[in-house]
């Protein structure tokens, strides 16, 4: 998944038209706004333009120049809002924060040669949208909510995956020495796999998790060993 | 789906919604959904000279993915209630 803003020229037909979209994967056109100036980050306003609310993505194409245009994903749209407060900001829009690439920011500043002139557009972390009738914001906004809704966090089913004990019913008699085994492991004087200069302990420990007859032979549960099994 | 529940039971309330950019905003509680998107009406900026980006915002769409941590009011944690949802949640009932 492409993160953050990109530039975007992907027309239908000979450049002009609407951008294409990803249908085969089921991606809709939500909405159409003429009339809309995009600003990113601190940039100048540009316009005019159209924005497409896609089930996926939103696109801002310049209707000047056809080369112009912006992408982003509703997996990058951080935070919508509808920004009316004058006083702040001068014109009512849609405001949007971008989730950009991470890790480049600091290294890139100096080295990029084309800075100047060519915004790297991915690396925009804020996005207004204004449009030319504010009455609009209303319904941007709604849709803005309804597509973000439909694009949830594609990893999160791993979630379930976890293996914790979450109540004193699960912790049998026969787990509780591996537990306090764990603790007295997790020591920072004695790193896993190091205590006692023996790089075998990992392995043992974990045969002792699995295997409960070589466990009864630990020499420090020797005494619980004998009580719980008679 | 403990959290989602739990959190449509504080809609209404005063909350403060702190995300991994460090952004806080605090806001009335208008709805959550099940992926833990959060809505919030009359927000402001929790440290507002530090982050002077949503000043104009007044209400506001929060990505569940982009929430560190939700700050709630004290008295609208009922613990024991939580301790035995959390449980129930735990054993799959």
């Amino acid at each position: 998944m492409v993160v953050g803003l990109r530039n975007f020229s992907d027309r239908i037909g000979d450049g002009s038209g609407e951008p294409v979209l990803d249908t085969e994967n089921g991606e809709e056109m939500m909405r159409v706004q003429t009339g809309v100036t995009i600003v990113l980050g601190n940039g100048t306003p540009q316009s005019p333009g159209t924005l497409y609310i896609s089930t996926k993505r939103v696109i801002w194409l310049s209707d000047v120049d056809k080369e112009i245009g912006y992408v982003v994903g509703f997996l990058s749209i951080s935070l919508h809002a509808i920004s009316r407060d004058l006083d702040s900001y001068p014109s009512p829009c849609i405001y949007a924060q971008i989730e950009a690439e991470v890790g480049e920011d600091d290294d890139s500043e100096g080295s990029g040669s084309e800075a100047n002139d060519t915004i790297d557009v991915s690396k925009i972390t804020e996005m207004r949208l204004i449009p030319s009738d504010p009455s609009q914001l209303d319904s941007l906004f709604d849709v803005f909510c309804e597509c973000a809704e439909l694009n949830p966090e594609p990893n999160e089913v791993h979630e379930e995956e976890h293996n914790w004990i979450f109540s004193a019913d699960q912790l049998d008699e026969s787990m509780m020495p591996e537990v306090r085994d764990f603790e007295w492991q997790e020591d920072p004087g004695n790193p896993i796999g190091y205590s006692n200069g023996n790089h075998d302990v990992v392995d043992s420990i974990l045969e002792l998790q699995i295997d409960d007859q070589r466990f009864d032979d630990a020499e420090e549960m020797e005494r619980e060993a004998q009580s719980g099994h008679q | 789906m403990l959290f989602f529940s739990y959190f449509k039971d504080l809609v209404g309330r005063e909350v403060t919604v702190e995300l991994k950019n460090d952004l806080a905003i605090r806001g009335t509680l208008h709805s959550v959904d099940q992926y833990l998107n959060i809505k919030l009406e009359n927000t402001r900026v929790v440290d507002q000279d530090k982050y002077p980006h949503m000043l104009s915002v007044r209400n506001c769409f929060i990505r569940g993915s982009v929430v560190r941590y939700v700050q709630l009011p004290a008295d609208g944690v009922d613990t024991d209630l939580l301790h035995d949802a959390t449980r129930r949640e735990a054993r799959g009932g």
